[in-house]
């Protein structure tokens, strides 16, 4: 139990938040494009979501951004330990502390200053110390993801600690250099030493005056600090290396200041081992059974607010609307008197956030069911196992918000994913139940086949050099899911950009259409820092699914598809069918952005989501049966309009229920014999029944044939199920002499296709009548009709209606198990 | 269907004006605002980040012209050139188009002049064409000008303005300019003949009259 406990009580596992708002646009400005420029908490937003996936022992992992009403922006990041400036005034830190201190903020800077990243916003505060006396810097990422500064009205810096040269670039320059986070450094240690904050009692202005004052200091800026604080003596008394160093840091010239490489170098860090390193695998990182990524998710769950707790602690204020009117609006648009109070911009507050609900919701979790187990092949070690948490008969969306269920379903795929690609079975099986929100992107890279070097493989493309293409894509990406935070920002543009681009480029073969940018959104938006990711699965993707959609000619490609859809349609709605061919409601007029994009161009992001979820784990004829799911759905309305109304439907999608709309895919997808959707043009690595393009169906006879071929192979299994009502229409001679096992004779010549009546094909018709379950095959010859008489049948209402692929004869050779000779008896 | 093909009845009996119904596609590069103006003339909104056709999407909007009510069935298509091979069926028939570019942007000026000879070449012969310089509120961007196109639409004989969807600003007047311009007789279609949207299927060759109109 106290295992358990550590592992969920792990003091690494505490956030707080911080907030501030982002600059305003001026009125009604509009963009170079005519659209209306971002708003800048969205490009905040965007430019944030990097911060988060810096993993860094000496720095506080970024967990969450969230984006506030008018332009707030709450920024979630762990936050444990307490902030040095608690330690100064006690006897807490001694020499080596200090030079601990400092080579773990070094440490810090190092892996910001990798990429790119200037701090900024270093200061004693915001370096926390834990309790194992090592220490994580705290809101390293506000100078970076506000641009440098750029988006907000305040200035991104703690004026105490910022460099002099800071002071003295013009206001304007949005650019800072490194070292200026050195000098912060260098204050933060001879505050520390001196064990007194700077200047406590003075002023902001005095404070900056100070700073400038020591521009003109002849010799150590240190020392002269220490005399001003009456502890001359502190300084005579250190160490010589840790005094070089800070001096170092203080160098008034930032040319003249060590970077932190070199200071990384210095002699003083030799003797302080690096903390305890864990093994470091080459293949793949460390196992961590959950991260604080998954901790905040389940918080969540667990009814965890971050803005309500920001409420509650006075750092978010509501005031009454009548306040937030403007006192004038000019005609142009301008808007005056609204001006947001200055010092509520940013206010450098955190706020904790309480962890205690989510402990007592979980303390009754079994140590076990941290650990899973995988494969199982004892029973005794089975029963051992706490019996599962049993969400299964309740809806998605109440599974997905369960922050027990969502608990235990995480825990055991980030094991499943570390074991990826032998494990990817298992992945299947349990992606099959549902799959959960926060590890999405991972599973569908899982299941889409990813390799490990998908990484290498991306950045060998080419994503940069114009191409005619370029216009068409800079056009569409601004209209791509632009209610999403994410892909609506700059930096999601240029992500959207670059995938599409290096798709283009990598498969000469095919070309852009329009709808390939809504294809790729829902990757980019699961895998939006691993820009590489979200290509190498739109790579898997396409080939599976949408298998020469994209060719420069995609007409035979795309005619086939839709004659499927049609025909599948009839096969399970014969009632549906005959109505959209009588009004003449063809697929070409609604459903080419359906399966051209997936339905990613038709549906918001969080349906798509769940329905690809299901789609990724069927085959290339799911989206068919989607499709007709979602006609289903709007069957009532259909079957009551004409062409008008049905096409007025489809411009302007009505709500579809998508889980609804998943399961009975799925069903019909489970009663389809797979040949019924067989396309000639789908991927070849797909097709596993041979000779059914040997015939070569062409798209003229897919649209005439109203019903669908199957293949022997299905109907021989059909039959041995006893799931199959054959309906044989040769001759009765023919008949006679061989037959399939329990078929129904039905001679072609003796039927009258007058009116759609079953009456009218004799006593057999009743047994159709009354069939809901097996599939009705129609079995002739190459000299019988094989058009018009299931077209009749789907006059008549009969579903699940098709017609044996090559006849009668392709059954001799292959399966004489199946036949028998009606006129003698059965042996 | 009584509205399609029949004279309208009141709710007290007495009969009023023609009602014609006529198929109008729009064409033009991709985002130039097609489905945008559009929007604005069915449903009077604007939406800053349309989303693209892909395809086609069809809507209807019934407008009054003196004592005829006149009912527009709009087919606005997919913009981008790949989309080419669809068009046809969508122009097929129709008694209207309304050509559209962006003035803003010469090039979609220059592919609209495109469009303009391939409907004059292949669409119906007395198909009425508009010309829609969209836009209008970048008029500061503008890269055509006004009597570059005025110019050329005189030329080919076709209804022009410059329009915006965003401030609505000429959007109603065109689809009325085309309204008022279309034919209205009773010789020129027969009852629920060519115009109507399910008319314009492949290997349909269904009347493909200027207009039909009922009394």
């Amino acid at each position: 139990m106290d295992i358990q406990k550590s592992l969920l009580h792990n003091p690494q596992f505490q956030f707080g938040a911080i907030t501030f708002f982002a600059k305003q646009h001026k009125g009604d400005t509009c963009g170079s494009n005519g659209l209306p420029l971002t708003p800048n908490s969205i490009t905040v937003y965007g430019r944030a979501q990097l911060l988060k996936i810096i993993e860094n022992p000496y720095l506080c992992q970024y967990i969450d951004i969230i984006r506030g009403k008018h332009e707030r922006t709450v920024v979630v990041s762990q936050y444990c330990g307490k902030p040095l400036t608690a330690c100064l005034n006690t006897d807490n830190l001694n020499v080596d502390n200090i030079k601990k201190i400092a080579y773990q903020i070094l440490k810090g800077l190092e892996e910001l200053q990798k990429r790119n990243i200037v701090n900024r916003n270093l200061s004693t505060e915001n370096v926390l110390l834990m309790e194992d006396n090592n220490i994580k810097v705290f809101n390293y990422g506000l100078y970076y993801m506000t641009g440098n500064g750029q988006y907000v009205a305040f200035p991104v810096m703690s004026v105490l600690y910022t460099a002099p040269e800071v002071y003295l670039s013009k206001p304007s320059s949005t650019y800072s250099h490194p070292k200026g986070d050195i000098w912060s450094l260098g204050i933060i240690l001879a505050e520390l030493v001196i064990n007194k904050p700077l200047w406590n009692s003075l002023k902001l202005g005095q404070i900056i005056r100070k700073i400038m004052s020591l521009l003109t200091a002849n010799g150590s800026v240190f020392e002269r600090i220490t005399r001003e604080h009456n502890c001359y003596e502190k300084y005579s008394e250190l160490p010589a290396d840790l005094k070089d160093l800070i001096n170092s840091c203080l160098t008034v010239y930032p040319s003249n200041r060590p970077s932190v490489q070199d200071l990384l170098k210095r002699e003083i860090f030799n003797n302080i081992a690096p903390s305890p390193m864990k093994t470091k695998s080459k293949v793949c990182k460390p196992f961590q059974n959950f991260t604080i990524m998954e901790f905040y998710h389940w918080w969540q769950l667990a009814g965890g607010d971050v803005l309500l707790e920001l409420k509650k602690q006075g750092l978010i204020r509501t005031s009454p609307p009548i306040l937030s009117l403007p006192k004038a609006v000019l005609m142009d648009g301008n808007i005056l008197g609204l001006e947001r109070n200055f010092n509520l911009l940013y206010d450098p507050k955190v706020v904790l956030m309480p962890l205690d609900t989510l402990y007592r919701r979980f303390s009754h979790i079994p140590l076990s069911s941290y650990y899973p187990l995988i494969h199982i092949n004892s029973d005794i070690i089975k029963k051992s196992e706490p019996p599962q948490y049993d969400a299964s008969n309740l809806p998605l969306v109440i599974r997905e918000k369960d922050p027990e269920y969502q608990f235990h379903r995480t825990i055991l795929m980030r094991r499943l994913l570390h074991g990826y690609p032998f494990t990817r079975n298992l992945i299947i099986k349990e992606s099959e139940k549902d799959i959960p929100p926060l590890l999405r992107g991972n599973i569908w890279a899982a299941l889409l086949h990813v390799k490990g070097d998908y990484e290498k493989e991306y950045a060998k493309i080419d994503k940069t050099t114009p191409t005619p293409t370029d216009r068409q894509i800079e056009v569409d990406i601004p209209r791509c899911h632009q209610y999403n935070e994410l892909l609506s920002s700059s930096v999601g543009h240029n992500k959207l950009k670059r995938i599409l681009k290096a798709w283009v480029s990598k498969n000469s073969q095919y070309v852009y259409w329009q709808g390939l940018d809504s294809l790729t959104a829902p990757f980019l938006y699961l895998n939006f820092n691993d820009e590489a990711k979200a290509f190498a699965c739109l790579s898997s993707f396409i080939p599976l699914y949408l298998h020469n959609f994209f060719l420069k000619d995609n007409a035979a490609v795309i005619q086939e598809y839709l004659a499927k859809f049609m025909q599948l349609i009839s096969f399970h709605d014969p009632t549906l069918a005959n109505h959209l061919h009588n009004i003449n409601f063809i697929p070409e007029l609604f459903a080419i952005p359906w399966f051209l994009t997936m339905f990613s161009h038709v549906f918001p992001l969080h349906k798509i989501l769940h329905l690809w979820d299901k789609l990724i784990l069927g085959d290339s004829s799911f989206p068919l049966h989607v499709g007709l799911s979602i006609l289903t759905q709007l069957r009532e309305t259909l079957l009551n309009s004409g062409f008008n109304e049905c096409i007025l439907l489809f411009s302007d999608l009505p709500e579809v229920d998508i889980e609804q709309c998943v399961t009975s895919s799925l069903k019909s997808y489970n009663i389809t014999p797979r040949s019924i959707t067989y396309r000639k043009h789908q991927n070849e690595n797909e097709k596993n029944i041979e000779n059914m393009d040997e015939m070569g169906i062409t798209v003229q006879e897919l649209n005439r044939e109203r019903c669908p071929r199957i293949h022997f192979t299905d109907v021989v299994k059909l039959v041995n199920e006893e799931k199959a009502i054959i309906i044989d229409i040769r001759n009765p001679t023919q008949f006679s002499r061989y037959a399939v096992r329990g078929s129904l004779n039905i001679p072609f010549s003796s039927v009258t296709f007058g009116s759609p009546v079953l009456e009218s094909i004799g006593p057999h018709g009743a047994t159709l009548k009354n069939n809901t379950e097996k599939v009705v095959v129609v079995v002739g010859t190459e000299d019988t009709d094989l058009e018009l008489f299931p077209k009749f049948l789907l006059e008549c209402k009969v579903s699940r209606v098709c017609v044996l692929h090559g006849g009668f004869n392709v059954l001799l050779p292959v399966s004489p198990t199946i036949l028998y000779t009606p006129n003698s008896p059965i042996l | 269907m009584a509205n399609r093909t029949g004279t309208a009845q009141r709710p007290n009996g007495q009969t009023q004006g023609k009602i014609c119904q006529f198929k109008l596609v729009l064409l033009g590069e991709s985002a130039v605002g097609k489905s945008s103006l559009v929007l604005r003339f069915v449903k009077g909104q604007f939406h800053e980040y349309q989303e693209s056709t892909i395809g086609a999407a069809f809507l209807t909007q019934t407008v009054c012209l003196d004592d005829t009510t006149v009912k527009f069935e709009i087919w606005d298509t997919a913009g981008q050139e790949r989309y080419h091979s669809l068009a046809p069926m969508y122009y097929r028939g129709a008694q209207a188009a309304i050509v559209v570019y962006d003035i803003t942007n010469q090039d979609t000026f220059g592919r609209a002049k495109t469009w303009v000879k391939e409907l004059q070449r292949q669409a119906s012969p007395n198909i009425v064409i508009a010309l829609a310089g969209n836009k209008q509120d970048l008029a500061n961007k503008r890269m055509v000008e006004f009597e570059e196109a005025h110019a050329y639409a005189d030329e080919h004989g076709l209804l022009f303005m410059e329009t915006s969807a965003k401030t609505a600003m000429n959007v109603n007047d065109i689809f009325l300019a085309i309204a008022k311009k279309l034919p209205k007789n009773e010789q020129a279609g027969a009852p629920g003949g060519g115009g109507q949207g399910r008319r314009l299927v492949d290997g349909d060759t269904g009347p493909k009259a200027a207009g039909n109109c009922c009394k």
